[in-house]
């Protein structure tokens, strides 16, 4: 079996500010390449939580545990340092950047994460060809970072994104929200276009219909900072159907929850 | 309370120095005046608004030796019956001569303030740029102030007679040395003239400069005024305007990236005079070290500006938590009658979501920063509107940024 791409150990998480509060409290996880896994869970599970934490967001801090990368434990690493190294977070609320256009922050990204100034004729053809990939107009990246962006148009910008950084783990926190059928069809073919045999990815949603797009290996259910159900592609199915009340009544966890 | 130097600050000096250089007997009249307004001029204190944020506790001009060599350096090519040179060129030509002795000194008078009469008394060299009637310069003049140690006085007089078109750029460096710097550049636009002004400001790491430069808009007069304060230990540049034709406009855009103990200070003053007159003013700055920015801005609408256009923005980028600014923008409408009348200023430290989303995407801090201040200035390079100074300080960003404490 080939080695994983991700492993969280024991992963307990509380806010930066507020460190009495715990979000993550425990949490267990494996990808291996080729995988795609989907996070479920209710509102306020964690699930955001622990995707920034991946990321390295220092809004949040690890109090045990660890964030395995490619065999490296790289907890103590900094956000930059964590993509550089090809770990890839869309955002469920990308933030705008006046003044910087798409093509000077992929530019600047493609240039840290290839540790080398990228040559201006081999970064306009890499960037032409992912646009297109991707059904995207070349007026799109003169734009500013999300700026007056739809939400479908933002979500469409972190696929850039990830598109032109080719990351080994992508993280899609919400990618699907906000999003009317049209555009979320538009977003999940981008991440099937994207997909390699060696990435992993982790797709973090409250709903199931991202996952008839883009299909996962592994589905978790993550309630109160821990993961409580783990399976295949049914479990959306099962979630998608009767919602979370069920896996959590036949856990003991509804009260739980309810207090 | 005089200076070391004061002796070569007297009335008599100024004569002496005039008569030597060859000047006419205005000139060394008028020079004798000023030193006698400098001799009498106390320096401004705190308590006067625009003085507000720059303590000049322990400054005394009169310290500093005048430097009696120092000239402008003017390069440009002047339409048939125009000019573009130094001042004291313009003074052996009798035609020129005649707009110089006419015009400086009308704008700003020597006995305003301290550092005004101090360059009127003892400007050496001067740049005098004319535009004549309907004459549009075939491309821009560069005027370049090179100090070296003590006091200078750089002097410009802008001449844009009716119709007329020109556009200037001073250039400003120094060397390491301690150097006081007192500038007065004055401006005379007349009716439907457009003039282009920029100051790119590179002055050495101990320069401390005082300019004021103040323009007089005619009848639907057009100026642009823009400053790219990068250099200098102290820089404090007054812009006034004063649109006293109907239909004059005043644009006004200004950047400054400052680290270490640089201190920047922007005092804007926008009059409207004449009816429908506009104005806009945009100045931006972004602070790293323990480097420090002021903005005090007025924009007065007399009653008589009536239908006033004018616009007035300060923003201000805190880049370290030893960084600091001020901003102090005033409104004075003395009109019901306005078109559009308002102003916004900020202070703040860099937006610590767009921070982390472009670490996100695998820049470190640094990279991160200048990405920021770049974008920060983006609209103001998109408003100067001029590919080499946009250059400048996207190397400017780049340089500063890569050493600058956060």
């Amino acid at each position: 079996m080939s080695n994983p791409i991700l492993e969280l150990r024991d992963l307990k998480v509380s806010i930066t500010e507020k460190p009495d509060i715990q979000i993550v409290k425990g949490v267990d996880l494996t990808i291996r390449p080729g995988e795609i896994h989907a996070l479920m869970g209710p509102n306020g599970s964690g699930k955001s939580t622990l995707a920034s934490t991946i990321a390295g967001s220092p809004t949040y801090k690890v109090d045990s545990g660890q964030v395995i990368y490619q065999g490296q434990d790289i907890t103590a690493l900094t956000a930059d340092a964590r993509a550089r190294q090809g770990i890839f977070l869309s955002f469920q609320y990308p933030t705008t950047i006046p003044g910087v256009t798409m093509v000077n922050l992929l530019r600047e990204a493609l240039k840290a994460r290839r540790g080398e100034e990228v040559p201006a004729r081999e970064f306009i053809a890499e960037l032409r060809e992912t646009l297109a990939n991707l059904k995207m107009s070349e007026d799109f990246a003169r734009r500013y970072v999300n700026d007056g962006f739809s939400g479908g148009e933002k979500k469409r910008a972190e696929i850039l994104q990830m598109g032109m950084l080719k990351p080994d783990l992508a993280i899609l926190d919400e990618t699907d929200s906000g999003l009317d059928v049209d555009a979320l069809r538009t977003v999940a073919e981008g991440v099937n276009a994207l997909k390699r045999p060696d990435m992993g990815i982790l797709i973090i949603t409250h709903y199931e219909r991202i996952l008839d797009y883009v299909q996962p290996d592994f589905v978790h259910v993550l309630v109160a900072g821990r993961i409580v159900k783990s399976g295949d592609f049914s479990l959306a199915k099962e979630i998608e159907a009767g919602g979370y009340d069920p896996i959590m009544k036949e856990l003991g966890l509804l009260e739980e929850v309810a207090s | 309370m005089a200076g070391a130097q004061a002796a070569q600050y007297a009335p008599e000096q100024a004569i002496t120095a005039s008569r030597g250089r060859g000047e006419p007997e205005w000139l060394g009249h008028a020079r004798a005046e000023a030193a006698r307004a400098f001799e009498v001029t106390p320096m401004p204190t705190p308590a006067l608004r625009p003085w507000k944020y720059t303590k000049l506790a322990g400054l005394e001009i009169d310290a500093f030796a005048p430097d009696q060599h120092f000239a402008p350096v003017v390069e440009g090519e002047a339409p048939e019956g125009g000019f573009a040179g130094t001042i004291s060129h313009a003074l052996m030509d009798s035609a020129q001569a005649a707009v110089v002795e006419a015009r400086l000194g009308s704008v700003v008078h020597a006995t305003e303030g301290k550092f005004v009469a101090a360059n009127a008394a003892l400007w050496t060299g001067g740049a005098f740029i004319h535009a004549p009637r309907g004459k549009t310069f075939a491309g821009p003049v560069s005027i370049t102030l090179e100090g070296s140690q003590g006091a200078i006085f750089p002097r410009v007089l802008i001449v844009a007679e009716a119709g007329s078109e020109v556009s200037v750029v001073i250039h400003a460096t120094s060397t390491e040395a301690a150097l006081l710097a007192s500038t007065v550049v004055e401006v005379v636009a007349d009716a439907d003239s457009r003039v282009r002004l920029a100051f790119d400001v590179r002055w050495g790491p101990q320069t401390q400069e005082f300019a004021i430069v103040r323009a007089m808009a005619g009848k639907s007069a057009d100026i642009k005024v823009n400053t790219l304060a990068l250099g200098g230990l102290l820089l404090k540049q007054t812009f006034e305007t004063l649109l006293e034709g109907e239909g004059a406009s005043s644009t006004i855009r200004g950047v400054a990236l400052g680290d270490r103990d640089q201190h920047f200070d922007f005092v804007t003053y926008q009059d409207h005079i004449a009816p429908r007159t506009v104005s806009s003013v945009a100045i931006k700055t972004a602070l790293a070290g323990a480097s420090r920015a002021a903005y005090y801005g007025v924009t007065r609408v007399e009653e008589t500006a009536k239908g006033a256009d004018a616009v007035q923005e300060n923003r201000n980028l805190l880049l370290s938590k030893h960084a600091k600014a001020d901003s102090d923008p005033v409104l004075e409408i003395l009109t019901n009658d306005v078109t559009r009348c308002g102003h916004g200023a900020t202070v703040g430290p860099v937006d610590q979501e767009a921070l982390f989303y472009l670490q996100s995407r695998g820049l470190d801090n640094r990279a991160a920063m200048k990405l920021l201040v770049a974008g920060f200035f983006s609209s103001i390079a998109r408003d100067i509107d001029d590919v080499v100074l946009e250059a400048e300080l996207e190397a400017e960003v780049e340089r500063k940024l890569s050493v600058a404490a956060f």
